[in-house]
């Protein structure tokens, strides 16, 4: 097998293939997300490289579910996914859906309906924190998604019971569905918010993956704080045409896109 | 039977690590003796439900059994969708309690009032729904969702000081309560939770056959073969007809193809909300629920649509 270094070039190729073969929309939001799953798997988590299920790992829960192509170029770079994976993206009967589903190993919670997997993920942290173990709990969730109440009361609860074993990285990059975030319903400042609402919170580009490692890995104040990092990202970053273009939320890659794309990203 | 229901929390914290209760801010005192003896098995999540359920999740998925307790109003209906998507669709083993169910808080009105969750949840895969009339059938659908490998809902009704049955009762499945008399075996009563009681006091004054049914989902296809030759059928419960007991009674009858089926008479909640203040027989008495009405409702649903065979 090879071994895995989760170059982000490679990544968004791995993305843009699989969407073409599943005719997926949702590109925008996966691309933001490239660096911050780079770092992940790189730096940021314990996890065994060989079994997304083994015991001990840290939890990685997508909570903002549709960007769920990043993980699965991650879970390729793993071997986790095949080339039949692959090549059949959302073909009849294939098994990897357009969001994170639990019973894809390495996902770990359904999500998609935004505003579930924090809370899930703090649910988490609370039990790994009871069985007194090292294991963490990183929650990838989209500022899009801050709309939703649950996150909110989430959050309280992670302050509450002192969770200083959840990480939560917010792919911040300034769109939701619709339009820019701070257009629909407006966000900003985030991390002030995470920090009113008692999160150890830390701001980054989102698109160095040394500097995303740096912020998972940075030093805490206390142990008994649940930590925020603050990702700031492009949407569609790593393909000019894409790159903050709302559009490709839905837009389907063609031949001539996908084409234009790659060449890009040689 | 809502006294039954602080001892349950106790034994199952006593014999199992991985047992947590989880409240929405809702339940004062009920929590006492756990609290006392397993202070860290407790968790007050706040006034947050939505996250409550997710929280519960993630608890399962690190290997607690979880049991959310809420009002039904609030829990399993506000978070329907985090129940669909939290906990049946990975199908994790987590217990609901939803206390309140049916029309018990009649004074707050149609807020707290809750004659649809058995509706809603009935349409969700994966899902036990339990709906006990006392401590006894209560104490047997906790034991098998605690057992099972899947969500379950336990609905709390209107809880009456006395138990209809008088010794444990073994499952879940339908279970005679009231035998009929020799001339009456073509008439049935089916009732489920808190209505069993006054099925049950019409039953043994006519006496008629009176059939409890503290499981809802899955199926309780037993039932059928206990209706007997039953040519007419009334089903009492304190919810909606359309998707509740009634409901199921019919989709049972239908699917087994009797072959001369019995006419099944509805005695639900309207499909309405209630409009004023009153006490629980009051609010009952807006859906022509209360004790006095359904004794008169029944006495017309026997006299009239005579069985087929005196008929003939």
């Amino acid at each position: 097998m090879r071994t895995a270094v989760f170059d982000p070039r490679v990544l968004r190729r791995h993305i843009l293939h699989m969407a073409y073969h599943g005719r997926s929309a949702h590109l925008g939001c996966a691309l933001s997300l490239v660096e911050i799953c780079a770092a992940l798997f790189s730096e940021g988590m314990q996890y065994d490289r060989s079994d997304p299920l083994a015991p001990e790992r840290d939890l990685l829960v997508l909570s903002k579910g549709h960007g769920v192509l990043a993980l699965y170029a991650c879970f390729r770079e793993l071997g986790w996914v095949s080339d039949e994976d692959f090549s059949n993206y959302l073909g009849n009967g294939t098994r990897l859906r357009g969001a994170s589903e639990a019973d894809v190993p390495g996902c770990e919670v359904t999500s998609g309906s935004l505003g579930h997997g924090l809370p899930v993920a703090v649910g988490m942290a609370f039990g790994l924190l009871l069985g007194q173990t090292k294991r963490r709990v990183w929650c990838v969730v989209g500022d899009g998604e801050m709309n939703e109440g649950a996150m909110w009361e989430a959050m309280l609860f992670a302050a509450h019971r002192r969770l200083g074993n959840l990480t939560v990285i917010v792919d911040a990059n300034g769109f939701q569905a619709m339009g820019q975030t701070e257009e629909v319903l407006g966000m900003e400042p985030l991390a002030s918010k995470f920090t009113a609402f008692g999160f150890e919170t830390v701001e980054c580009d989102g698109h160095d993956v040394s500097a995303i490692a740096s912020a998972l890995r940075s030093e805490q104040e206390t142990q008994s704080a649940p930590r925020a990092v603050i990702a700031r990202t492009v949407k569609g970053h790593g393909v000019s045409f894409m790159a903050s273009d709302n559009r490709w939320h839905y837009t389907r890659l063609n031949d001539d896109t996908l084409a234009a794309a790659l060449e890009e990203l040689r | 039977m809502r006294h039954a229901i602080s001892p349950l929390f106790l034994e199952s914290a006593d014999d199992d690590d991985r047992f947590l209760v989880l409240s929405g801010d809702h339940g004062y005192e009920l929590f006492d003796a756990l609290r006392s003896r397993h202070p860290d098995r407790f968790v007050n999540v706040g006034v947050a439900e939505q996250s409550m359920v997710g929280i519960a999740a993630g608890l399962c998925r690190t290997g607690f059994r979880p049991c959310i307790y809420g009002l039904a109003s609030f829990v399993p209906l506000r978070v329907l969708e985090q129940v669909k998507i939290d906990l049946c669709y990975g199908s994790l083993p987590v217990m609901i309690l939803g206390d309140g169910a049916g029309l018990v808080y009649s004074v707050l009105g149609a807020s707290h009032q809750c004659g649809e969750d058995v509706a809603c949840l009935r349409a969700l895969p994966n899902i036990a729904i339990y709906s006990p009339c006392d401590a006894h059938e209560l104490r047997a659908c906790w034991s098998e969702a605690r057992q099972g490998s899947h969500p379950s809902y336990i609905r709390i009704g209107k809880s009456h000081p006395d138990d209809i049955h008088t010794r444990p009762v073994s499952g879940t499945s339908p279970v005679v309560v009231s035998e009929a008399g020799p001339s009456s075996a073509r008439s049935v009563i089916v009732a489920t939770g808190a209505m069993v009681r006054v099925g049950l006091q019409f039953a043994r004054a006519h006496g008629i056959r009176c059939i409890s049914v503290p499981r809802l989902k899955p199926v309780p296809a037993e039932l059928i073969p206990l209706l007997g030759d039953a040519q007419r059928v009334a089903v009492l419960e304190e919810h909606v007809s359309a998707g509740g007991l009634w409901s199921l009674v019919l989709e049972m009858i239908q699917s087994v193809g009797i072959l001369r089926p019995p006419r099944v008479e509805p005695f639900g909640l309207r499909d309405a909300f209630t409009q004023t203040a009153g006490d629980h027989q009051h609010a009952l008495s807006e859906h022509g629920l209360d004790d006095g009405q359904i004794a008169e409702r029944l006495i017309r649903w026997l006299d009239a649509n005579p069985p087929a065979e005196a008929a003939e």
